[in-house]
């Protein structure tokens, strides 16, 4: 049976500062090194001053994977050398000496598979390297220690995943977490990186690091799948190792470490206490907590009588779901819900555009009004509705600009039908004798009124002129 | 007694490139066998003593920017990049 | 003007304007120029001294205030960082390091107007109990030039003995203020574990090691450790003293104290002078008032070996950022590949720190860890346990600082177990976390000897009440320099 484990590295990025060190936690957008101080820079002499947030808010993620959160945290040091550590140490943790990291022993599940989590721990993400001139022939490597510090979760899976796809809605589904949770903003490059273990039946445990995106993460578990059957099946031995995913050409490389490398002398960090995490705060952290997806989920399906489909697609989506929130009341539910999963959705479906958007919930609101009292027809909501998004005008200056003012006034439409009828004498002749006629005088109509006549109104206008 | 192969390959571990072996390997093989007479301290069932702090004394999460440009106190920049050498 | 004068006594000349600020430092750098040819206790000194002390000066004459050091020339050992200067931990991985900020202990001195004379010699990266460990060449004892002054903070000690300097700050591992007090004749403290931030001190074996002064009287001391100690938001381990007054109550005696003998500590490997000292203290006490008894202590004999492996263990991480990428010495980097290039950068480590870093990768690595570094770790626990108990005996243990009398230049440098033992009764403060203090006692064949006395965690101001009772008892021949 094939066995997959996930080590997965999320940064805290909607925390103010690193973890130990009040440089931005979240680094993106500076010049090289201008987001760092001697802490993070590892200058002799600094001592690491840990972020009490970031603490809690790992807590937070522990607790939302039904994790056990220990009373007393360690700190402990990973030894190596590499330049993207200023220290030649990383600050993580083990549960070594008892069960002192962020969470321990979880559990999730993940298309009706129960995936166990091993661990949580909190550390310090590493710098940034850059190679100069091309990446075969290197002659110098480049560090950018902006990100150094910066807090880090990295969750431990058991290897409880049978195939890419329990592994890729897993991920789904904790991306959704970790935004709902407001702790990360999984849209940002490199916020969750994924490293994943494979092992089919009978061989051996086989890592495989450098995976760039989730997309790859798949590619990736399918090969070394096949990879290691073929092997297999040839009688071939599969060892113990770890592998790099090679981004170009899709495949995964024998990293052929030396056995040295893996000496990491870890031992607890002098310079951090043991952290106490007292009930009360427990307590807080619990009852602060947002509420899940899936509670969400339930409610709207057996509270508002929303369609499964719907429930799911909105509160999955922190972006949705808060606007959905703060729109709806006891009469419109259905008709928000809609418009977010119909007509917004396609609108604001990148965090860039998410970003530009000048919607409100005033707007929305103001919005399904206007629908509801057959003001505008859902047609013209859907052309409002992307102007909104674009401009940040009023509906009523949005309905007069683009003059989507639903025509339901019967003398005004009227007018408008007697118009057309007086101008199309051939089809309404034909009319008299064939229904579908009917439908073109319609479609004449709506397009002498850029669709904003009300289609019900219209048809029984024309029927009775063309009856009488 | 430790091999001086093991103690060479410590050497390596902590990144010292070593030229004179009597200097290093031999003293450090004596200190290592002093250290032996831990074997004798009746400490098995010890539990670890450690300092301990609640998470309310931590640091509060506040970005403060660093006043200085601590790239201009180092060396071996280029730009703004800090410059290694290059890695296999 | 004499500068073989206290702190206190300085503060009150200054006060009553027999001489000026500029006055004392001139004549305290005349003394360095003079004598630290021979005697190599400063790594380098601060050109700017003469004109603070000028300012200063002036603040007085215009009656404007000033902090309670009224200037008073203080030296700094080389780990700890003064903004600005160079701070080389005496080793040539750091020969141009110029440290960028301030520690802690450093800003508190400046704010109260001490003027920092200068950085103080030391054993590389505080390596060492003898100061021959320095790149830069050793220190001298300035009662026999052919004698090591200890240490490793023993340009702290000898710059404070010779008059260099009024007061110094060292830093203590396993006894690197104390056993350097002892060997010159200096005051010497190690506060408890926490009481003084470490911020900026360069570490060496981080959770168990303090900045401590360096003084010429017990009430010197307690002036310093009022400016220096508290807790400080920049280092998680400090703890919080209250503000406590170190001074005040110094005089309180030690009438009706019990203090505790460790016995482990004037065994085979003590010196007979050192011993007979150590019970003249004994007597001393019980003149004023004390009640003594023999207090054995079954972990002490592990304590060396558990401190060696656990320090070399924080050494062999704590000195791993020394690559030679970010800061260090000039040493082109084109054409190396990064392992082979920072493997031959830190042969710039002198050879005891090397030899250190080596056994610091050992003991804790896979499959040896379980039988050095976790032992280690269970005998400080231990032994903690031990001392704590002991503690609920007595109010004080006593011990002699060192267990053998100074030694010469040279004598026991290729010799790693003979310097090993030389820190057998100062560790276990050290791993204990408990304060001790060494307090000049003795002169043997005109050597120092000084003698420990050790507290309760946070027991700080009985302890110094404790050293100044010894501390009026004894009366030493003046040096001659």
């Amino acid at each position: 049976m094939t066995k997959i484990g996930l080590e997965i590295h999320c940064q805290l990025t909607n925390l103010e500062s690193k973890l130990f060190c009040t440089c931005r936690a979240n680094y993106r957008g500076y010049e090289p090194n201008t987001n760092v101080c001697p802490i993070c820079m590892g200058l002799p002499g600094t001592l690491p001053l840990l972020n009490q947030k970031a603490v809690e808010k790992a807590t937070t993620i522990a607790m939302a994977l039904n994790c056990k959160t220990p009373e007393k945290l360690a700190f402990f040091r990973k030894n190596y050398f590499y330049p993207d550590l200023p220290k030649n140490f990383q600050i993580t943790q083990l549960n070594v000496y008892g069960p002192t990291s962020i969470g321990l022993e979880g559990k999730v599940l993940v298309d009706e598979k129960e995936i166990r989590i091993l661990r949580i721990q909190l550390e310090e993400d590493p710098g940034r390297l850059i190679y100069e001139g091309s990446s075969e022939k290197t002659q110098i490597t480049l560090v950018d220690y902006n990100r150094a510090g910066t807090p880090l979760v990295e969750i431990v899976t058991e290897p409880d995943f049978e195939n890419p796809k329990q592994v890729r809605l897993f991920l789904n589904m904790l991306s959704d977490l970790l935004e709902n949770l407001s702790v990360s903003d999984p849209e940002l490059e490199g916020a969750i990186r994924a490293d994943v273990n494979v092992s089919i039946q009978g061989g051996k445990r086989v890592e495989i690091k450098n995976i760039g995106s989730f997309h790859d993460l798949e590619k990736a578990i399918h090969f070394e799948i096949t990879r290691q059957e073929s092997l297999a099946a040839r009688n071939i031995q599969i060892i113990q190792e770890t592998r790099h995913w090679d981004e170009q050409r899709k495949i995964t490389i024998s990293a052929r470490r030396k056995e040295e490398e893996l000496e990491y002398r870890y031992f607890l960090e002098g310079d951090i206490p043991w952290i106490l995490i007292d009930s009360q705060t427990l307590d807080r952290l619990k009852n602060d907590m947002p509420e899940s997806i899936i509670s969400k989920k339930e409610r709207y399906i057996s509270k508002y009588k929303i369609p499964s489909q719907v429930a799911e697609v909105l509160s999955s989506d922190k972006f949705y779901s808060d606007m959905f929130e703060q729109v709806r009341d006891e009469t419109n539910v259905k008709d928000v819900a809609n418009i977010i999963t119909t007509d917004l959705m396609g609108l604001v479906d990148t965090k860039e555009k998410r970003e530009n958007s000048k919607l409100t919930p005033q707007h929305l609101v103001e919005l399904v009004n206007a629908i509801k009292s057959n003001k505008i027809t859902r047609t013209a909501a859907k052309i409002a509705l992307k102007e909104i998004v674009k401009s940040g005008k009023t509906l009523s200056d949005v309905i007069s600009e683009l003059d989507l003012v639903h025509v339901s006034d019967a003398s005004e439409l009227t007018r408008i039908i007697d118009q057309v009828l007086s101008e199309e004498i051939i089809a309404v002749e034909q009319a008299k004798t064939n229904p579908d006629t009917i439908n073109y005088l319609i479609g004449k109509v709506m397009q002498k009124t850029k669709g904003n006549a009300d289609p019900k109104l219209t048809l029984s206008i024309i029927q009775k002129k063309i009856q009488t | 007694m430790i091999l001086k192969e093991k103690i060479e390959e410590v050497a390596k571990l902590m990144r010292i490139e070593l030229d004179d072996h009597v200097v290093y390997l031999d003293r450090v093989q004596k200190m290592i066998e002093y250290f032996d007479i831990l074997d004798e301290a009746d400490v098995e069932s010890e539990k670890l003593s450690v300092q301990e702090l609640p998470i309310k004394n931590l640091r509060e999460d506040k970005h403060i920017p660093y006043e200085e440009r601590i790239i201009d106190t180092l060396k071996n920049y280029k730009g703004n990049y800090i410059r290694a050498p290059k890695m296999i | 003007m004499n500068l073989a004068i206290s702190g206190l006594k300085y503060i009150e000349e200054i006060k009553n304007g027999n001489y000026t600020i500029e006055e004392f430092v001139s004549k305290t750098l005349e003394q360095i120029q003079k004598l630290d040819g021979k005697l190599h206790a400063f790594l380098s000194l601060n050109d700017k001294a003469i004109d603070q002390a000028k300012k200063l000066d002036k603040k007085i004459q215009k009656n404007e205030k000033i902090g309670a050091c009224f200037g008073m020339p203080i030296s700094i050992k080389d780990n700890i960082c003064v903004k600005g200067t160079k701070t080389t931990c005496a080793s040539k991985m750091l020969e141009d390091f110029v440290a960028p900020y301030e520690a802690t202990v450093i800003s508190k001195l400046k704010s109260e107007d001490a003027i920092i004379i200068g950085k103080t010699n030391m054993d590389e990266f505080a390596m060492g109990l003898t100061t021959e460990f320095s790149a830069f060449g050793p220190s001298r004892n300035p009662w026999n030039h052919d004698y090591v002054p200890g240490g490793s903070s023993g340009g702290s000690a000898v710059a404070v003995r010779a008059l260099e300097c009024v007061a110094s700050l060292g830093s203590d591992t396993g006894g690197s203020v104390r056993n350097p007090a002892s060997f010159c004749s200096v005051v010497g403290y190690k506060p408890t574990y926490g009481l003084v931030s470490r911020y900026g001190l360069i570490s060496y074996a981080n959770s168990i090691e303090q900045i401590g002064p360096l003084t010429r009287t017990v009430e010197d001391l307690a002036f310093i450790l009022n400016i220096i100690s508290g807790i400080d938001d920049k280092d998680n381990t400090t703890v919080d003293n209250k503000n406590e007054d170190y001074l005040s109550e110094i005089d309180a005696g030690v009438e009706g104290k019990k203090i505790g003998i460790i016995k482990e500590m004037i065994g085979d490997g003590a010196d007979k002078e050192v011993v007979s000292a150590t019970n003249n203290a004994v007597k001393k006490f019980e003149n004023l008032g004390a009640k003594c008894e023999e207090i054995s202590l079954d972990m002490v004999d592990y304590s060396v070996a558990a401190y060696y492996t656990i320090s070399a263990t924080e050494a062999g991480s704590n000195l791993a950022r020394y690559d030679n990428l970010r800061y260090g010495f000039d040493f082109p980097l084109e054409g190396f590949e990064f392992n082979s290039y920072i493997s031959k950068a830190r042969k710039n480590f002198g050879p005891e720190v090397t030899r250190r870093l080596i056994v610091g990768g050992f003991v804790p690595s896979a499959g040896f860890a379980g039988k050095y570094f976790l032992k280690a770790l269970k005998v400080k626990s231990k032994l903690t346990a031990e001392v704590n108990e002991a503690f609920k005996k007595v109010d004080l243990l006593l011990a002699p600082t060192v267990p053998i009398c100074p030694f010469k230049l040279g004598e026991k440098i290729d010799d790693p177990i003979a310097l090993f033992l030389i820190d057998f009764n100062t560790v276990t403060a050290n791993l204990t976390g408990k304060p001790a203090i060494s307090i000049p006692f003795e002169l043997s064949d005109g050597l120092p000897i000084g003698i420990q006395l050790l507290a309760k965690s946070m027991h700080d101001k009985a302890l110094l009440q404790a050293a100044y009772a010894l501390q009026n008892t004894v009366h030493l021949p003046e040096i001659q320099l």
